[in-house]
């Protein structure tokens, strides 16, 4: 993704986000008590530089294309820490999953409580990053989620939603 | 001489048990952090701090600060051992150490890499202690026309110099500024882009944005690492020692490098990455044998490692004494600050001495910590090197979520995080740098109040910012740095594509051979 195309989809996106912004900053109140800008100054430039970082990533994408016009249809090489190879267009699906699932965590997190909720949400997790450790991922669930309820109750003094337990 | 009763007086707060215990605690964990690649310390201080809430600042701060250095001295062991660096300041350290580690060299590449830190770590220190005093002194005269100009330069390096791509850094730092403006205009009462959402209304909590955009984000990484395979690590063998050749060829450069490190740290934005690019180079430029770096030369670990503890310690120069962050890693550290209810700047040194000086002390503490927990204990510390990815991934999601929920008791946070996490999968998918967002968030509230409160003294007129000589030579240097980046393409430096590509090809080569054993 990091491709000329993603730069150009970006920019898009921005000039979007500080579209909507602007708009919302117009719709403030007009106050000037002391103040001879108001609460919308700030706001609008903050708004124009997001326009403006845009644009220019926009110039510099043009600019990058005359110097290589195949750089538009060309990807870059995996970053650092991370391997290429088939993996990587597996994970698209994997991180999709993993965000649906921790949503549905935190959905859960008050309703639920917080032991019942984050055991099953971690030992979901470990089934399958930590595949055929069954034992070893039961522990790890049970052992952390058992741990930092009782660091954040007891000794940080912030209680965890209790959930169905509290019944 | 202030500097030097302040240092005495610092090390009679640093020395108290309390104290003393959780700068161990800080250090210790900062050096577990920089063995998990991917975990830097931006994500490891965010995640930490929910931990401190109850504690007593001082002893809080100790902690963050532990875990920030502890970050910076253990990143080369996985570069060494790894050939992926455990922190992004410790990507040169890749070039050489891992060769010399090849080459059944590890235990003198870490020795090396353990005593460059703390000799750099020492000075660093001192450094810091005689120039943050004077610089707090100049600062105390500044108004809200110089802070303003000040923030905007600060800004305007972040922007310019981290990242691939000046309009990158640019947006995300306006995306920090935008984010800042969300909730009660505090001059004229009025919500900002709150949605009618009243938990928006106190302002975007700090510490979700940086939970979600460096932690949570970064088990996305994670999980891609963790599907393509596992990672072959070189044992550690022999006496933790070098020889006195080697000692004889890395002594210079650990001062060179500590210079080159200060001076990047000491420069708002610039970062460690930059110190040890700069100081690699350096080294490789004046060395008799250029020809050896990359295939495991001395230099090429001591400098490196030098500079980016160095930097640490420059960082913290105008976190303390101006109010502005330095890096990424302070930025979250003066995100603590304000969380504790402590403003850092110039009045710093005289509210509170106890605080500065004690934290200033406990860096010196620390960094003999450091040496004997990076020396003695490295073959046991990297013991976690070993802890299954898989597992280590859940735990961090299941760290993050308990350390967001604590802070306000309310699972909107919790929503948050996870959009800024999912923002900062974009943002690593796009190259986007994540620094000058936290930058924005951080600072966008005082840059907006002393530009507002500058053109009310000045009933409204702009020209307030070039009739001060500082404000207009701040406001001249950042026009300056935003044209020489535009003009100068940003090419990214040789040795660091160098560096890069090596750690790529390490990579697929491991790959290769975990599906040919299969």
């Amino acid at each position: 993704m990091k491709s000329l195309k993603g730069d150009a989809q970006l920019a898009v996106g921005v000039i979007v986000l500080a579209a909507v912004y602007l708009y919302m900053d117009m719709r403030l109140p007009e106050v000037r008590l002391s103040d001879p800008l108001g609460p919308k100054a700030f706001p609008a430039l903050v708004g124009v530089g997001l326009i403006a970082s845009a644009l220019l990533l926009l110039f510099e994408r043009r600019h990058k294309l005359r110097i290589n016009p195949l750089a538009e249809t060309s990807t870059a090489t995996d970053e650092p820490g991370t391997n290429p190879g088939k993996s990587i267009r597996h994970s698209p699906l994997v991180l999709v999953g993993m965000v649906v699932w921790t949503a549905l965590y935190y959905v859960c997190f008050d309703r639920v409580g917080y032991l019942i909720a984050t055991i099953v949400f971690l030992f979901g997790l470990l089934t399958y990053f930590n595949r055929n450790r069954h034992k070893t991922n039961i522990a790890v669930a049970l052992g952390f989620t058992l741990v930092f309820d009782l660091l954040f109750s007891l000794v940080l003094g912030v209680p965890m939603p209790a959930g169905l337990l509290s019944i | 001489m202030e500097s030097l009763y302040g240092i005495l007086h610092g090390l009679a707060v640093a020395i108290q048990p309390t104290h003393l215990l959780y700068t161990l605690i800080g250090v210790f964990i900062g050096t577990m952090i920089s063995h998990l690649p991917g975990i830097g310390p931006s994500a490891g201080i965010a995640l930490l701090i929910p931990v401190t809430f109850g504690m007593d600042p001082i002893t809080a701060l100790m902690m963050l600060t532990g875990i920030y250095y502890g970050c910076m001295y253990g990143g080369a062991v996985t570069a060494i051992l790894l050939n992926t660096p455990g922190d992004a300041a410790a990507v040169m350290t890749v070039l050489d150490g891992y060769p010399m580690a090849r080459k059944g060299r590890a235990a003198a590449a870490l020795a090396i890499a353990g005593v460059s830190s703390f000799i750099a770590g020492m000075i660093g220190v001192t450094c810091l202690s005689f120039v943050a005093v004077p610089l707090a002194a100049v600062a105390l005269h500044f108004g809200p026309t110089e802070y303003f100009a000040l923030i905007f330069f600060a800004l305007s390096t972040v922007g310019a110099l981290n990242g691939n791509s000046i309009a990158k850094g640019m947006m995300a730092v306006f995306m920090g500024l935008g984010l800042a403006t969300i909730g009660i205009d505090l001059q004229s009462g009025v919500p900002r882009f709150t949605m009618g959402l009243t938990q928006l209304q106190d302002r975007v909590s700090f510490l979700v944005v940086v939970v979600g955009l460096f932690a949570i984000a970064e088990v996305s990484r994670m999980v891609e690492g963790t599907l393509g395979g596992t990672l072959h690590s070189v044992k550690v063998e022999g006496k933790l020692w070098f020889t006195k050749k080697e000692w004889k060829r890395a002594r210079p450069a650990i001062f060179r490098g500590t210079a080159v490190g200060f001076l990047c740290g000491a420069a708002p934005g610039l970062g460690g990455t930059l110190a040890a690019m700069l100081s690699y180079v350096l080294e490789k430029k004046i060395s008799k044998h250029p020809e050896e770096f990359g295939h495991g030369a001395v230099e090429g670990i001591a400098a490196p490692e030098a500079a980016t503890n160095a930097d640490t310690c420059g960082a913290f120069v105008h976190l303390l004494a101006l109010g502005v962050p330095g890096s990424g890693a302070t930025a979250v550290i003066m995100g603590a600050f304000i969380m504790y209810g402590i403003q850092p700047g110039p009045m710093l040194f005289h509210t509170q001495p106890d605080l500065v000086w004690g934290l200033i002390a406990s860096m010196y503490i620390g960094n003999i910590m450091l040496l004997v927990l990076n020396l003695p204990l490295v073959g046991i510390l990297s013991k976690i090197l070993y802890v299954p990815p898989g597992i280590l991934l859940c735990l961090i999601l299941g760290i993050a979520s308990a350390g967001v929920y604590s802070f306000n008791n309310d699972v909107f946070d919790l929503y948050l995080a996870l959009g800024f996490g999912v923002v900062g999968f974009l943002f690593r998918k796009l190259d986007v740098p994540k620094a000058p967002l936290l930058f924005g968030l951080i600072l966008g509230h005082t840059l907006e109040q002393s530009f507002r409160q500058a053109l009310t003294i000045s009933n409204g007129d702009p020209t307030v910012f070039a009739r001060s000589p500082i404000a207009a030579g701040l406001l001249v240097c950042a026009a300056i740095m935003i044209g020489a980046s535009i003009w100068s393409k940003r090419r990214p430096v040789k040795d660091l594509q160098l560096a890069e590509a090596r750690i790529a090809e390490q990579r697929l080569a491991e790959q290769r051979l975990a599906e040919h054993r299969h």
